[in-house]
C-alpha cells in the first residue's frame, strides 16, 4: 500500500546538479587515455628510434585532441577539487577557522608554480627548448 | 499589496486505495492557483486543498522553516514547501514527493526510512559508561563548554531531520542501506561534541560500507540544506576519522 | 581476530584517491600542457637524452608516483564509483577490475623508471 519510485539508471541527467557531478567524475576517463600516453612515453625513452616513434603518435591530430581534453578536464577537475578540500579537511586556528576561499587561492597558486616551473624545465635547455 | 496573477500548479499525487492489480502508480493533478510575492509552495497546497480538492494529502506544521515537515520536490530540486515561494515559479511548477523515499499517499513520504538511520547512529550525548555505571549525578549538572568547543561542532548541529538531503542524495536512492547525509552529519556533530562519550559507538555505523564510505560527495545534499548544515562537508570529514578509527582498531583491537 | 572484525580496504582507496585527485589537479595541467599539448605540436622541443637522464634520477621516481601511479588509482576509485552509479556494477569485481588496472599501470611505470636507473 505504498509506492517506491525505481531509481533509473538515467537518474543523473534528470538534475543540473548531478549532470556537473557527472562531468566531474567524467574526468578521470580522458586522464587514462593521457596517463598511458605519458607512460609509453617514459618507456620509449630506452632508444633514440622509439622516443620518435613516441613523438609522431602524440603528435597525430586524434591524440592531441584527447590530450586536450584531459587538460581540460584536469583544469575542471582542479576546480571542483580545490573547492571539496577546505570542506574536507577544514583549517582552524582556534575559534577561527580559514576561510574557504583563501585556501582555493593557494591551491590554485601551487597549479601556477608547477606550470611555470615546468615550462622553464622544458624551454631553458634543461630538458628542451622553445622550437 | 501587489497583483493578484495565476500559475499552473502540478501535484504528483498516490492514492493508494485506487490500486488495481494492472495499474499502482502516481498520476499528475493540474490546478490553477492564484498568487501574490508570498504566496508559498506550502500556501499553494494549502489553498488546493481547501478551495479546489479536499482529498490532496501533505505534512506541514510551522511554516517557518523549523519543524522540517513540509519537504517536498520542487520541480525536480528538494525544498521545504514553507521556504520556497511560487513567484519563483511564474511559469507553472511540479510538486511530487521526496525523492528516493517511500511514497504513503499523495506527497506524503515514509521518513521511517530516514529515522532508522538516524536512531542508527545515536544523535545525543552519549554519558560516559563509568559515570553512568556508578551512578554518579555528575551529569544531572550544567555541562559546561569552551567556545572554542562549541565552534567545533556548532556548524552541523542545526539539523532540522527534514529530509531533503536524503532525497538529493543518489547513493540513498541508489542503496536505501546507506546511511545518509543527514544522520551522518549528526553522527558527526556529536563526535566532534566534547561533551560526549559516544564515539567509539558510532565509529562501528560510520566504518561500515553503509557508513561514510557509500558517500562519493555528489555535495547535491549541502546544496538543497535550507539550515546550510553542509552533511557533505560532515560525511567526509567523517571519512577521516573512519579511516584513523579503522587503523587504531587494526593496531590496538579496538576503536 | 576480532580485532580484524569490519575492517575493508576502503579508507586505503579513499586514501590514494585523494593523493591522485591533488596531483591530477596541481601537476597535471603543467605536464599535460607541456609533453601531451605543447611538445607534440612542435611549440617545444624535448631533448631526448637529458629527459631520459632526468628520468632515471630520484625526481624522475617522484615524477613518476605523483604524475602516473596516484591519478591511476584516483581515476580507479572513480570508475569504480561511477560504474555502481550507473547500477553496472561497484561489487567485487569492479573493485579488482578498476585497481587491478591502476595497480598495473603503477608497477609497469615503476618498471620503466627502473629500466631508466644506471644500476639497471
Amino acid at each position: 500500500m505504498a509506492y517506491k519510485a525505481p531509481m533509473k539508471r538515467s537518474w543523473w541527467l534528470q538534475h543540473a546538479a548531478f549532470r556537473r557531478y557527472m562531468l566531474r567524475e567524467a574526468t578521470v576517463l580522458p586522464l587514462v587515455f593521457a596517463l598511458c600516453c605519458l607512460l609509453a612515453g617514459l618507456w620509449s625513452l630506452q632508444t633514440s628510434a622509439q622516443f620518435h616513434a613516441w613523438q609522431q603518435f602524440m603528435a597525430q591530430p586524434w591524440v592531441v585532441a584527447f590530450n586536450l581534453l584531459a587538460l581540460v578536464g584536469a583544469l575542471y577537475h582542479a576546480l571542483t577539487f580545490f573547492q571539496l578540500f577546505p570542506r574536507v579537511m577544514p583549517i582552524r586556528l582556534g575559534e577561527k577557522q580559514v576561510p574557504a576561499a583563501l585556501m582555493v587561492v593557494a591551491q590554485w597558486l601551487g597549479v601556477v608554480a608547477v606550470l611555470l616551473a615546468m615550462l622553464w624545465l622544458a624551454t631553458s635547455g634543461v630538458l628542451g627548448a622553445w622550437q | 499589496m501587489s497583483e493578484q496573477r495565476f500559475v499552473q500548479v502540478e501535484v504528483v499525487r498516490y492514492l493508494p486505495e485506487n490500486k488495481t492489480p494492472e495499474k499502482d502508480e502516481p498520476f499528475s493533478q493540474f490546478f490553477e492557483v492564484p498568487y501574490t510575492e508570498s504566496t508559498s509552495i506550502l500556501d499553494a497546497l494549502q489553498y488546493i486543498k481547501e478551495e479546489l480538492d479536499s482529498s490532496l494529502s501533505f505534512r506541514w506544521s510551522c511554516r517557518m522553516a523549523i519543524c522540517g515537515s513540509c519537504g517536498f520536490m520542487v520541480n525536480g530540486t528538494p525544498k521545504l514547501g514553507c521556504k520556497d515561494f511560487l513567484r519563483n515559479y511564474p511559469n507553472g511548477v511540479r510538486i511530487a514527493p521526496l525523492a528516493h523515499f517511500t511514497v504513503e499517499r499523495d506527497l506524503m513520504v515514509n521518513m521511517e526510512e530516514f529515522l532508522v538511520h538516524l536512531e542508527a547512529v545515536q544523535p545525543f550525548l552519549v554519558e560516559e559508561q563509568q559515570a553512568k555505571a556508578q551512578g554518579v549525578q555528575k551529569y544531572t549538572e550544567t555541562y559546561q563548554q569552551t567556545p572554542a568547543q562549541l565552534a567545533k561542532y556548532k556548524q552541523f548541529s542545526n539539523c532540522i531531520n527534514c529530509g531533503l538531503c536524503y532525497a538529493a542524495c543518489p547513493q540513498f536512492g541508489l542503496n536505501p542501506e546507506f546511511i545518509g547525509p543527514g544522520a551522518l552529519a549528526l553522527a558527526h556533530r556529536y563526535n566532534l561534541d566534547s561533551r560526549d562519550h559516544g564515539k567509539a559507538q558510532r565509529m562501528k555505523v560510520l566504518n561500515g560500507h553503509n557508513g561514510v564510505w557509500s558517500c562519493t560527495f555528489v555535495g547535491f545534499c549541502s546544496d538543497v540544506c535550507p539550515k546550510k548544515v553542509d552533511p557533505a562537508a560532515a560525511v567526509n570529514q567523517g571519512k577521516v576519522e573512519s579511516a584513523k578509527s579503522m587503523l587504531i582498531q587494526m593496531f590496538k583491537g579496538n576503536s | 581476530m576480532s580485532r580484524f572484525k569490519g575492517l575493508h580496504l576502503e579508507p586505503l582507496w579513499w586514501g590514494l584517491f585523494s593523493a591522485g585527485g591533488v596531483c591530477f589537479a596541481v601537476f597535471l595541467p603543467a605536464v599535460l600542457l607541456v609533453f601531451a599539448v605543447l611538445a607534440p605540436l612542435g611549440v617545444i622541443h624535448l631533448n631526448m637524452n637529458a629527459l631520459a637522464t632526468a628520468a632515471g634520477s630520484i625526481w624522475g621516481l617522484l615524477f613518476v608516483g605523483a604524475v602516473i601511479c596516484l591519478p591511476a588509482f584516483h581515476a580507479a576509485h572513480r570508475i569504480r564509483h561511477g560504474l555502481h552509479d550507473l547500477k553496472l556494477g561497484g561489487g567485487l569485481w569492479s573493485v579488482v577490475l578498476c585497481y587491478g588496472a591502476a595497480a598495473l599501470i603503477s608497477a609497469s611505470a615503476l618498471w620503466g623508471w627502473l629500466a631508466l636507473t644506471s644500476w639497471f
